[in-house]
């Protein structure tokens, strides 16, 4: 009977340059990472700053949103990549005077919208607190919207609005966002980075 | 645009140029899928319970991108055989499906002699209003100037043969004759043999170009619904069944006559820029006349100087090439349908005849249908007048053999004579006076013939003379009016006779005050403005106004005119002609402050024109804003249209819902900043990846695409410029990749 000895310790192969050099590695990985992340992040979040001398207002939006100032309101922009409803930011103004409340001039855009938007519904209103601590109200609605042209095969989409409505310096400002309802709470956090941006 | 986004443009606009496959090319600039897809189909319907109820059915064509469609008016105005009152707009989505009920629309511009509609794109297809500028761009026809469409012209006329389940059609002919008439001149209708089905009336007669010429127009006669031209389709009474009992779809017959698109330009202008004209002095609405519609007195012309007859012939030589029927008319109004046949030789002739039309004339007067310039055939010509659909007046001229020398007067002219003996004035409106002179030409007289010369007043006999020819074979003579008490205002005609035969009639004008020949009608013609009708009466005249004026007002003074004188108002914008009316003379016969309003003006300048007997009498021009109409960026309808597809280049499957932004010509991809005004069209595709442009392309202009989804990686390019050989269309598929 003979006995096998087993011998558990283990030679260790890498030289203290090569143990250095893989922990290098791995850290230029992770700090390659980072950085695209980071830089990632930067485009993402890379905004743009409007201002309105006139309306008194300025304003970040993400970079890469199309900009107009063409209809009723001072500006809007909409996020042209998005596949779907296109994410809009507006912000418009409206006359006040001392006896329109703020739940007036929401009825009067409910009863206006109405006119034009498809199923046009009123989820409800509440209370806002602007990130300046301004109480504003806020009013939810949803809506369906068809985009492509008449001639071809769109299809609609199921859009949720949210209105903030404050009244400043004798005007009601109304700013807005509108998304499609599957990435609603997504186009939140872009719109609640905007409103902290908003200086009016 | 991020760094990222701007390196990556560079690597993949070689790739998107590569990635472009043309797969449809045409090297006409005939674009007949753009004129398809410009083709609606209306509905006219009625609200009966819950439901509705087409009554009405014809074609149309969209003339600018915000949705202004071309129509007949027969088909879309309420009345008592079209007495819906919703109008639904059913556009071509597949070009060889029918079309598909989208859109409401409202009228804008009507004028039901000319039997031409203007509707306006207003409401989705369950009513609600359309917001201002939110409808996407529709594709348009450019409307051609009809008065340069020549006989044996090409043309493609473009509809919907039925009720609505058929996809749109196009039928080819050429133009045969010009049929002329007051309202428009020598070309108040174009003729053709083309194969045009009564649905297709109110559509587009297109010429090689591709611009509208003119909209097939037939109004459908019928004295029982169960004519042929008439379908049942509906179970409007909810019995169960669909049969006679039913209210039918009026159809009519096949189409022969073409309304020339200049008649529509007015109505266009005036719509797409909003303006909106008002008599604010005398009331628009009118009693329609009790008695029945009624011609008298047809006889023929060769030749029409100033809408009145040169002379009357009854027979002609041979190698004829201009004859006219003129006819005084009673009654009628623009619901009235008018009819003529033409036979020659007992043969019905359709190149002369004039299918049932619109009744396009006033009230009552004088009236002539014919053609110039066009060879009639030897032969004995019969022509048959009907209204409504019922013979009214019959007369026949024979055509052939050679000239003969008849006498004949011609060519009467009115005026007054100075001491030398010429006559002067404007021809055919006198001023209130004491005598009224015609001078005529004659020929072929022999002495001892009997003339006879009689003036009426208001289609009453006031004198009449008769006498033997003293004058000679021929040259010109002149015969005066000396009414005792005056020249009252009103309407004057001359008659002269030979041997008891009419050879000669001419009608004229009596009207203003008397200074030296010239009637002066109407004074003070001035521009104003104001912030209320009531005040335009007293504010100074105004000939330069500020571009945000609301309202424009024109106030005159008039003097000594009668009741049931007809008058025009013109009125252009920087030259073009946008309102005209024709209107019998209603109120008072001297005052002042007659006042009219135009409302919204936008910058141009603006010229108002009154005319009376097709003489303009005075007109007066303002300036708004710089005094020139605004570009309007959209207004070309000319260029290539361009769709396509984008798919993901995994799958080969459409990606729905990605825009596809086309930057203008002035800016590259690096210059775009996302910012709308640099933005020359934008699509969205669909369901199945596909998108359209609704703004056409202009040729060898440069233009940049930029196309970002999310989960894709983004796709531009500078310098995509399309040149002649890609045609009108132009397809192509985009494949994306993902990140």
């Amino acid at each position: 009977m003979s006995l096998v000895e087993i011998n558990l310790s283990t030679e260790n192969t890498l030289t203290p340059r090569q143990r250095i050099a893989t922990y290098v590695s791995v850290f230029v990985i992770f700090i390659g990472i980072y950085f695209g992340y980071v830089i990632r992040e930067s485009a993402i979040n890379q905004t743009v700053v409007y201002s309105n001398v006139q309306a008194g207002l300025i304003a970040s939006y993400p970079d890469g949103w199309l900009i107009d100032e063409d209809g009723d309101y001072i500006f809007r922009v909409r996020d042209m990549s998005n596949l779907g409803f296109k994410t809009v930011i507006q912000v418009q103004t409206l006359p006040v005077n001392t006896d329109v409340a703020e739940r007036n001039l929401l009825d009067q855009l409910t009863l206006s919208r109405s006119q034009f938007l498809i199923d046009y519904n009123v989820l409800g209103y509440s209370e806002f607190t602007l990130p300046n601590e301004d109480v504003a109200i806020a009013m939810n609605y949803t809506f369906v919207s068809r985009d492509t042209s008449p001639f071809l095969e769109g299809i609609s989409s199921v859009v949720v609005g949210l209105d903030i409505l404050t009244i400043q310096r004798g005007q009601a400002l109304i700013i807005t966002l509108r998304a499609d309802a599957s990435i609603y709470e997504q186009a939140l956090t872009t719109f609640n980075n905007f409103l902290s941006d908003l200086n009016y | 645009m991020s760094i990222q986004k701007k390196l990556f443009s560079i690597i993949i606009l070689f790739w998107l140029m590569s990635g472009v496959v043309v797969q449809s090319q045409s090297t006409s600039s005939f674009d007949l899928d753009r004129l398809k897809r410009a083709t609606v189909f209306i509905y006219q319907a009625r609200n009966f319970a819950d439901r509705l109820n087409i009554t009405c059915v014809t074609t149309g064509s969209i003339v600018s991108y915000d949705g202004l469609i071309l129509t007949n008016a027969h088909s879309v105005v309420q009345g008592s055989r079209c007495n819906g009152n919703t109008l639904i707009i059913a556009i071509t989505v597949d070009l060889d499906e029918p079309p598909i009920p989208k859109y409401r629309a409202e009228l804008v511009q009507v004028d039901a002699g000319l039997d031409i509609a203007l509707l306006r794109i207003n409401r989705e297809l369950d009513g609600r209003l359309i917001a201002d500028g939110t409808l996407p761009p529709l594709p348009f026809v450019q409307v051609a100037d009809s008065s340069e469409v020549l006989i044996d012209q090409n043309i493609t006329i473009v509809g919907y043969p039925d009720t609505g389940n058929e996809p749109v059609d196009v039928a080819r002919g050429t133009i045969t004759a010009f049929i002329a008439e007051p309202r428009g001149g020598n070309q108040s209708w174009f003729k053709t043999r083309a194969t045009i089905p009564g649905a297709m009336s109110g559509g587009g007669a297109y010429n090689s170009e591709g611009e509208l010429i003119g909209i097939p127009t037939t109004v459908p006669v019928t004295l029982s619904d169960a004519d042929i031209s008439c379908k049942f389709i509906e179970d409007t009474n909810r019995d169960g069944l669909i049969n006679t009992n039913d209210q039918c779809i009026p159809i009519g017959d096949f189409i022969s006559t073409i309304r020339p698109s200049n008649f529509a330009q007015r109505l266009i202008r005036s719509a797409s820029l909003n303006l909106d004209v008002d008599n604010l002095t005398t009331p628009e609405i009118r009693p329609s006349p009790i008695d029945p519609p009624s011609f008298s007195r047809l006889f023929f012309s060769p030749s029409v100087v100033d809408g009145l007859p040169s002379t009357v012939v009854g027979s002609l030589p041979a190698n004829t090439n201009s004859l006219y029927l003129f006819f005084d008319y009673r009654n009628m109004t623009p619901q009235t349908v008018y009819e003529v046949r033409v036979t020659k030789d007992g043969v019905p002739d359709p190149t002369f005849s004039l299918p049932p039309v619109r009744w396009s004339g006033g009230e009552n007067g004088l009236w002539y249908v014919g053609s110039r310039d066009q060879p009639w055939a030897n032969g004995i010509y019969e022509f048959s007048l009907l209204i409504n659909g019922l013979a009214t007046g019959t007369q026949r001229i024979t055509i052939g053999g050679g000239a003969t020398p008849e006498p004949t007067f011609s060519n009467i002219v009115f005026g007054l004579l100075d001491l030398q003996g010429n006559l002067l004035g404007n021809g055919y409106v006198l001023p209130s006076g004491s005598i009224a002179t015609a001078r005529f030409v004659f020929a072929n007289m022999a002495d001892n013939l009997n003339w006879t010369t009689i003036w009426y007043f208001n289609d009453g006999e006031i004198a009449r003379a008769e006498d033997v020819w003293s004058f000679g074979a021929s040259g010109s003579n002149v015969v005066n009016l000396r009414p005792q008490g005056g020249l009252f205002p009103g309407k004057y005609r001359l008659e002269l006779y030979i041997n008891n035969a009419l050879s000669a009639t001419s009608d004229f004008i009596v009207a203003g005050a008397q200074e030296g020949p010239l009637p002066i009608i109407f004074t003070d013609l001035a521009y104003t403005s104001a912030d209320s009708p009531f005040e335009a009466l007293n504010t100074p005249a105004i000939s330069s106004f500020p571009n945000l004026v609301d309202t424009l007002y024109v106030r005159f003074n008039w003097q000594q005119i009668a009741a049931g004188t007809l008058w025009t108002v013109r009125w252009l914008v920087d030259d073009q002609l946008f309102f005209e009316q024709t209107e019998p003379w209603i109120t008072t016969e001297s005052g002042s402050n007659f006042l009219l309003s135009l409302t919204n003006p936008p910058d141009g300048t603006y010229t108002l024109q009154l005319i009376v007997n097709n003489l303009q009498i005075i007109e007066t021009t303002a300036i708004v804003g710089i005094g020139q109409l605004p570009i309007d960026r959209f207004s070309e309808a000319e260029g290539v249209t361009f769709s396509g597809k984008i798919i993901d280049t995994a799958t080969q499957i459409g990606i729905p819902n990605v825009s596809i932004i086309l930057v203008s010509e002035d800016f590259s991809v690096g210059d775009f900043v996302w910012d709308q005004e640099q933005v020359f069209a934008i699509a969205t595709s669909d369901r199945n990846g596909d998108f359209q442009f609704d703004r056409p392309l202009s040729l060898e202009t440069p233009y940049s695409v930029v196309i970002e989804a999310r989960g894709y990686l983004p796709i531009t390019a500078d310098g995509f410029e399309l040149d002649n050989e890609v045609g009108n269309t132009l397809d192509i598929v985009i494949e994306m990749v993902r990140d």
